[in-house]
């Protein structure tokens, strides 16, 4: 996969001149921070055999809280609006699925449709603009020369990193998506647990918003249509199986690297933005096929 | 001429002849120079411990690997088998342990799958189907109705619908990779009968088994595998069980010595227990120190009292009491903090972490063990994941590799240690030899003997006979879901724990 994302820096370096400068590597990074959050969060669930379609939605109603609270009552107050939100709507899929024993495509897919509503009700369908200049800088400001979502992404990758390698937490999310019923033979609490990753893929999704929100300076409701399936396709391009139990979050993001960079190389390049959606694709099942050839004996 | 085939008349060709069969996999050498051969109307028996390289040649017949070198012929012409459709085409139906059956489709519709005859109009001829099925029941003597769902076959059942299966495509050899495995003894007896039938009609059987007493029963010849090399073969009258056993372990079976327990105060005592449709007023207990057995045939509701033991089923009544408390166990996470473990039946269902690294599997019971403020201190956890591998002999090529990649025997040895990461006082253990070869089997024995020694409480769930009569101080027999007898070890006998179980008092 490292090889794959060399690889693929070089042919993007060789292509345009452009590429391999500073300003344009900080620009990819920046690019590709809300989906890299997101699919950080969406690893977690996916490591536990589990699939949160609901996480552009959840993006959303945090955008939207986020957006309606920030000039009234302030960052302080604005922030933990919208977190809580997230978490509360991870918290419900979380339930749904451990506790009530519902699929988690179905469960997620309810709440993709739900949350979204909640999102229009909110705004009345029109967006909120935000005029926080502090808000603003969060999005768009820099701290030590690197964009602060970019450095929010890679904070959020360390953390989750260390949870899933070095927490008993982590230990029992991989065992859970190996084989549910060994693990919960084994004492793992998993209900529990497979309720706490939605929660984090909920707060994941709340994080993004605000990255999201921040950037743009506005909170629409539509904000993160179909940002659940890029979430998706950076895990899997990022080496995770989607039976559980195999993969890691360094995966998924090189994973939003390898897909970041072929963007940035085909607008670089002025490539039609129609005809970069066959790209992606492409590229989507080719890291799927390579996968799947080299995970066999 | 090659070793294995000069005992033969040399009128008769064989039906499936294979001559220096080498196969490596990443330069480790798996099998070396294997030659058999099984004729018409044979029951080639191969035997081996695990990891002796039958799995490797079974998958080799069913055109799942390449042999590196050597050659396969079917009725005296050279094969070489590409993928499974060739080895298939040839005439080689591989039966494995875990079926291929579709659980929803009747046992006609399974038998008849992707071949369907059709009618005039191209629909499927269901009355052709029925009649081609009913001929081959008859023709096998199996006595199943064409149109039941297969899901609700049992597994004696679903192994015959394959048979027939395989007998459909007009197989001439069948390989049948442990059928007996997860069968009873009257079961056994309804397979080796069919088995029997198919050798009538001039099948070549490649017959895979740990039961050694099996082999005497059905196999016409065999052949014995250690370390992917052949150590022996023969007809089966020529030779008896010690000349297998030594050619399957390389050394002499150890006699076991019986120790001297010390049993000390009750740990695990159950009364009257009652968990609705699988037991009813159960009642035993377990001493530190001893091993109880708990006996009976297969659907006795032995390994349910397992589970409402350690809370994965609720009972409707009775006690359970732990080093005289009573207690009320709600899963396996409470049943460990009364310091009761439970180690599977169902190694692949309930037990393996498959995709995950030994170590992994080893310490997921326990990792508040290796836990300090909410972090994995992963130095001890693979300092201890050391320490055991050593202490149960696993064998395996590192702390990483995927558990799945283990044999029986090393995976079954992992989970007893996952359990013992609990420091178990009653260590439940069901059907702890199942699948496992002799060696394993031998160590995990001399296990259970230590951690008796040191005091642990040891109920053991097991169908075979002679492990239970090994092992156990006093055996418990379940029959149809309540006691039906409890023996001392002094007076318990095959036939005596036989008749409790099986015959209605």
């Amino acid at each position: 996969m490292l090889a794959a994302l060399v690889l693929l820096v070089t042919a993007a370096s060789l292509l345009s001149p452009r590429f391999l400068t500073l300003p344009n590597l900080l620009n990819v990074l920046r690019q590709v921070s809300i989906v890299g959050i997101l699919a950080i969060g969406m690893t977690f669930v996916i490591l536990a055999r589990g699939i949160d379609l609901s996480v552009g939605s959840i993006l959303g109603i945090a955008v939207v809280l986020f957006a309606g609270s920030m000039d009234r009552l302030g960052m302080a107050v604005a922030i933990p609006i919208g977190f809580v939100a997230a978490a509360a709507a991870g918290a419900v899929n979380g339930i749904g699925i451990a506790y009530a024993g519902i699929p988690a495509f179905i469960m997620t897919l309810g709440m993709l449709s739900f949350v979204r509503g909640l999102a229009f009700i909110y705004t009345g369908g029109t967006p909120i603009p935000i005029n926080s200049q502090q808000f603003y800088e969060l999005g768009n400001g820099y701290l030590f020369g690197v964009p602060i979502p970019a450095l929010i992404l890679l904070a959020v990758l360390a953390a989750s990193g260390f949870v899933l390698g070095l927490t008993p937490f982590g230990r029992s999310v991989y065992a859970i998506g190996s084989n549910e019923d060994a693990a919960r033979l084994s004492g793992v609490p998993v209900r529990r647990f497979t309720t706490l990753v939605y929660v984090i893929s909920g707060l994941m999704s709340g994080l993004a918003g605000l990255v999201y929100a921040s950037q743009l300076s506005i909170g629409t409701p539509i904000a993160g249509q179909g940002y659940e399936l890029d979430a998706i396709a950076a895990v899997v391009v990022g080496g995770t199986s989607l039976f559980g139990g195999k993969g890691s979050v360094g995966g998924t993001f090189l994973g939003t690297l390898i897909i970041g960079v072929l963007a940035n190389i085909l607008n670089l390049t002025g490539v039609d933005p129609f005809v970069q959606q066959l790209f992606k694709g492409g590229l989507i099942i080719l890291a799927v096929l390579i996968m799947s050839r080299s995970g066999r004996r | 001429m090659p070793l294995g085939s000069d005992a033969h008349d040399g009128f008769t060709e064989p039906l499936l002849a294979a001559r220096g069969m080498v196969k490596s996999f990443v330069g480790n050498r798996v099998l070396s120079e294997i030659d058999l051969a099984v004729l018409p109307g044979e029951v080639h028996a191969v035997v081996g411990e695990n990891g002796a390289g039958k799995s490797t040649l079974i998958k080799i017949f069913a055109g799942v690997y390449q042999p590196d070198a050597g050659e396969i012929r079917v009725g005296g012409v050279p094969c070489r088998f590409r993928t499974p459709r060739d080895a298939l085409a040839a005439g080689i139906v591989v039966i494995h342990q875990e079926l291929s059956l579709a659980p929803d489709l009747t046992a006609e519709e399974n038998i008849f799958l992707g071949r369907f005859p059709r009618t005039a109009i191209s629909t499927v001829d269901r009355r052709d189907i029925r009649r081609r099925t009913r001929a081959l029941f008859d023709q096998l003597a199996i006595e199943i109705k064409p149109d039941q769902r297969v899901g609700s076959l049992s597994i004696a059942q679903q192994q015959m619908v394959e048979i027939a299966k395989a007998i459909s495509v007009n197989a001439r050899i069948l390989v049948l990779d442990e059928p007996t495995a997860v069968l009873d003894e009257r079961r056994v007896a309804m397979l080796f009968g069919v088995i029997d039938r198919l050798r009538d009609q001039g099948l070549g059987i490649v017959f895979i088994s740990h039961h050694l007493e099996e082999i005497f029963r059905i196999a016409d010849r065999v052949t014995v595998l250690r370390d992917g090399r052949c150590t022996g073969s023969d007809r089966i009258d020529a030779i008896d069980q010690d000349w297998l056993v030594s050619r399957m372990i390389g050394r002499n079976f150890p006699q076991h010595i019986a120790h001297a327990r010390t049993v000390g105060r009750p740990a695990l005592e159950v009364s009257a227990l009652s968990v609705p449709g699988h037991f009813t007023d159960v009642g035993f207990s377990v001493s530190q120190g001893e091993v109880v057995g708990l006996a009976g045939l297969v659907g006795a509701g032995r390994t349910e009292v397992a589970q409402a033991v350690v809370g994965l089923l609720r009972s409707s009544k009775g006690t359970i009491r732990v080093f005289g408390r009573e207690v009320v166990i709600r899963g396996p996470d409470a049943a460990a903090q009364h310091g009761i473990a439970y180690v599977t039946e169902d190694r692949k269902a309930y037990g393996l972490l498959s995709n995950r690294p030994v170590r992994e599997n080893l310490t997921i019971s326990n990792l508040r063990r290796f836990t300090t403020a909410g972090i994995l201190r992963l130095g001890s956890e693979a300092e201890y994941v050391r320490d055991m591998i050593r202490q149960l002999d696993v064998r395996l090529a590192g702390s990483q590799v995927e558990i799945r990649t283990l044999s029986g025997g090393n995976q079954q040895k992992v989970l007893i240690g996952r359990a013992l990461t609990l420091a178990p006082r009653v260590l439940i253990l069901d059907e702890p030899t199942r699948g496992v070869d002799i060696g394993a089997k031998q160590e995990i024995y001399e296990l259970v003997e230590r951690l008796v020694a040191r005091g642990t409480a040891v109920l053991l769930i097991s169908s075979e006979m002679e492990e239970i009569l090994r092992l156990s101080d006093r055996i418990v027999v379940l029959r149809r879901g309540r006691v039906a007898a409890t023996l001392m070890r002094e007076e318990a006998t095959e036939s005596r724990i036989m008749k409790a179980a099986a015959v209605a008092s």
